[in-house]
């Protein structure tokens, strides 16, 4: 005969978070999976452990429909009501705070490209992302290792493409966009996030 | 469905809703009846006292609700945990007042609170086969009515025939039938017979050509009561409806639509719970209502050495469940995003399966005015993007009715359907019903619409598994790993139909039965 446990008292989250846990957010793991780690089989990238300020940048991006508005982009656009759902500050804030309480897990390897080569072409990512992809806000731009790396390629794609950075009031994913051109194929996308995934190890 | 619909695509539409056993069926065209097994309700033993076993199962949908209720009057100790705001999974039933929970547009039904007004946003119709979820109905005291699919008085409409002015759909099957027989009779000779058929049977062959298409003496097509009267003004002489021009028929992707109520599941008698789909959930909760956790988000699921350990989240706190055995409907490419210890023999199945987007509309309105056009119950077909008209068969002739203003199948059209708000997605839907019913959008009072694959909790539909990944995953998952035990549609032949979950469930359930028996002689011999 088993029982019913209740789990020790560190696993439970704090009474604000209780307050802050309607069932909007919900959402949140419903699409990104438990504890924000992504689940490729919808698409939906891991979110734990991304920067407090770039996950609000993002949200605002949706909740203007700065991003997700592209037509090829269906993704996007399924992320895109939920950012306006959260247009009150306060919503959106415990949203951010709800994803500050995930447990990141490092997630699974999935490209495999030419390491070598990406590490050449990343020395232009590394002026902003830093050389260890650690980030860097005061530029804008947001941690690249230990993200899901099949959605590092999808955004690059995304970026080359013009379903995302495309929007005139987008000024960081402007600039993003610009560099992406300097990708000149699928391969070369694939090359540099195969390289981003061996910065994981030096952070 | 607007892109032309392919004969591939007809077939694709309906296993969408029925399974590949459908499409096997449509793809053969047939009307025959298969030997008929069911699967039998699983005898379990009941258990007593210390034997007493916990079972953990996760989502109360159908699948969950059957498994928790077999279980639960055998002695077994059931808890179910379910993320969402309401039991039912897919089986949903909307009326006035209640949330329909799609990620980033919950909205809120705003139908007039009244027995009739309710609209079946999930499941919506039943056949007399599905014997196990009727058996269900029966003991659980659900009423059931007749439902309508085919109703040769409602309407066919599609721009490329009769510059998109409707048609009733028994013009439409009379006069195509009326010409294939004419064309049929006028070039069959008997020297083109050969054996088995002798030359008498030429003559029985020429009168079942005649009878499929009504022809008169000379074997011509000239009109027929089953294509309707000009008028039904009985003070006068009857007048047959004139043929209409065949090219303009045939240029309709109707064809690939018109045989859907002679489908195996889907012909009459079909059958609705009298008060909506969901009375059949209500049903359940009555007796096994007090061990369902709602809110409960599953977040992660890992089997042990002595069963399976669960962690759900409710109002932001996590409680662990340790339980003997696990039964997991959660649909699969959730359970992908969920933390588990599974081996991925097992868990890559989880990402090997498509989910279907069916979409559905559903309108109160002000009027029955369908009633007034002869058209009680049943579907119109249209081959714009909304694909269906529904009319309800309960509440006739009360003043008001909720409407199917849309139910679509492919993933395109669910997709587009999807980006819209719910606005835009109405204002489309009006704009196409206009085709069939000039001033429908004045009836309109109240409206809803549901994405299934936005749907919160849900993310799609019926399981697609296609065939390569059924041989290759279906018996894996079907199997249990150690005491966890996938059910749901999703694990049956028969996905799409609450029939298909009720027999994963008792699969499961059945193999649990056996396992605890084993345990028990074990015990007692030693
Ligand atoms: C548009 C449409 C039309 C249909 N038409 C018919 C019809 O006419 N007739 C018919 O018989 N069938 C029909 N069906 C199919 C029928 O609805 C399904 O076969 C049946 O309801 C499936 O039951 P289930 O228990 O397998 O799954 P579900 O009902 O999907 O149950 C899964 C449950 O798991 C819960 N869940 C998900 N994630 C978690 C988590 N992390 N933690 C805890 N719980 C979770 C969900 O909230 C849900 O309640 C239709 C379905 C749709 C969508």
């Amino acid at each position: 005969m088993k029982a019913w446990l209740p789990l020790i008292a560190t696993t439970v989250l704090s009474t604000t978070a209780i307050a802050a846990d309607n069932s909007d957010l919900s959402y949140c793991t419903v699409c990104h999976g438990a504890h924000g780690n992504g689940n490729p089989a919808i698409r939906a990238p891991k979110i734990s452990a991304m920067e407090p300020w770039y996950i609000r940048r993002q949200l605002e991006a949706f909740r203007d429909g700065v991003r997700g508005t592209h037509p090829d982009d269906a993704a996007g656009h399924e992320m895109q009501p939920v950012g306006v759902r959260l247009r009150d500050g306060a919503a959106m804030d415990a949203a951010i705070e709800y994803v500050s309480t995930f447990k990141p897990k490092a997630p699974p390897i999935t490209v495999t490209g030419d390491a070598a080569r990406g590490r050449e072409l990343y020395v232009t990512c590394a002026s902003c992302h830093g050389s260890n992809g650690e980030g860097n806000q005061t530029v804008g731009a947001p941690a690249l290792a230990d993200r899901t790396d099949w959605y590092l390629v999808t955004q690059l794609r995304n970026y080359k493409a013009g379903l995302r950075g495309s929007d005139q009031r987008d000024t960081n994913g402007a600039q993003m966009r610009a560099l992406a051109q300097t990708l000149p194929d699928t391969q070369a996308i694939d090359d540099v996030v195969t390289y981003i995934n061996t910065l994981r190890a030096r952070r | 469905m607007n892109q032309g619909m392919s004969r591939r695509g007809f077939l694709h539409m309906v296993g969408a809703v029925g399974g590949t056993t459908a499409i096997y069926q449509a793809a053969l065209g047939m009307g025959l009846l298969p030997a008929v097994t069911h699967a039998a309700r699983p005898d379990i033993a009941p258990l007593t006292g210390k034997r007493r076993k916990k079972i953990a199962i996760l989502g109360a949908g159908i699948a969950g609700l059957t498994a928790a209720y077999e279980l639960r009057q055998k002695g077994y100790d059931v808890q179910i945990i379910e993320a969402s705001h309401r039991a039912g999974g897919r089986n949903l039933t909307l009326r006035g007042g209640d949330l329909i929970d799609e990620c980033g547009y919950p909205q809120t039904c705003g139908f007039d609170r009244d027995p009739d007004l309710y609209f079946n946003a999930g499941p919506a119709r039943i056949p007399g086969h599905h014997s196990a979820l009727l058996g269900y109905c029966k003991e659980l005291g659900v009423s059931l009515a007749p439902f309508i699919n085919d109703n040769r008085s409602a309407l066919v409409q599609d721009d490329a025939m009769f510059n998109g002015r409707p048609i009733r759909n028994r013009e439409y099957i009379t006069d195509t039938r009326g010409f294939i027989a004419e064309l049929l009779a006028k070039s069959l000779k008997p020297e083109q017979l050969s054996a088995p058929f002798t030359g008498a049977d030429y003559s029985h062959l020429l009168e079942y050509v005649r009878q499929f298409g009504e022809l008169d003496g000379r074997f011509t097509y000239a009109g027929s009561p089953r294509a309707g009267f000009a008028r039904h003004d009985y003070t006068g002489p009857e007048a047959l409806k004139q043929p209409l021009p065949i090219a303009e028929l045939m240029r309709s992707r109707f064809m690939y639509v018109m045989s859907f109520g002679e489908l195996d599941d889907q012909s009459a008698m079909m059958m609705e719970p009298v008060g909506g789909m969901d009375r059949i959930v209500a049903g359940f909760m009555a007796k096994v209502g007090d061990c369902v956790r709602l809110h409960s988000q599953v977040e992660s699921v890992r089997s042990t050495d002595t069963g399976v350990d669960v962690v759900y989240r409710h109002k932001g706190q996590r409680t662990l469940l340790q339980a003997d055995y696990c039964l997991n409907s959660i649909p699969m490419p959730l359970l992908a995003g969920i933390d588990h210890n599974f081996p991925p023999e097992y868990a890559d199945g989880f990402t090997a399966v498509q989910r279907g987007k069916l979409f559905k509309i559903g309108l109160q309105m002000k009027e029955r005015f369908w009633e007034r056009e002869g058209i009680y119950g049943g579907i119109s077909w249209t081959m714009q993007d909304i694909v269906q008209l529904w009319y309800p068969a309960h509440g006739i002739h009360r003043q008001k009715g909720v409407m199917l203003g849309a139910y679509t199948f492919d993933d395109q059209t669910g997709e587009k359907f999807a980006r819209l708000t719910p606005a835009q997605r109405i204002e489309l839907a009006i704009q196409q019903g206009e085709k069939l019913h000039p001033g429908y959008g004045g009836y309109v009072e109240s409206a809803v619409s549901i994405p299934w694959h936005r749907m919160n909790h849900m993310l799609g539909c019926s399981t697609r598994w296609d065939d390569s990944v059924r041989t290759q995953w279906f018996k894996r998952l079907q199997a249990p790993l150690g005491s966890h035990y996938l059910i749901g549609d999703q694990l049956s032949y028969h996905s799409g139909w609450q029939e298909g979950a009720i027999h994963s469930a008792f699969h499961a359930i059945a193999d649990i039965d056996r396992r605890v028996r084993e345990q028990a002689t074990q015990v007692v011999a030693a």
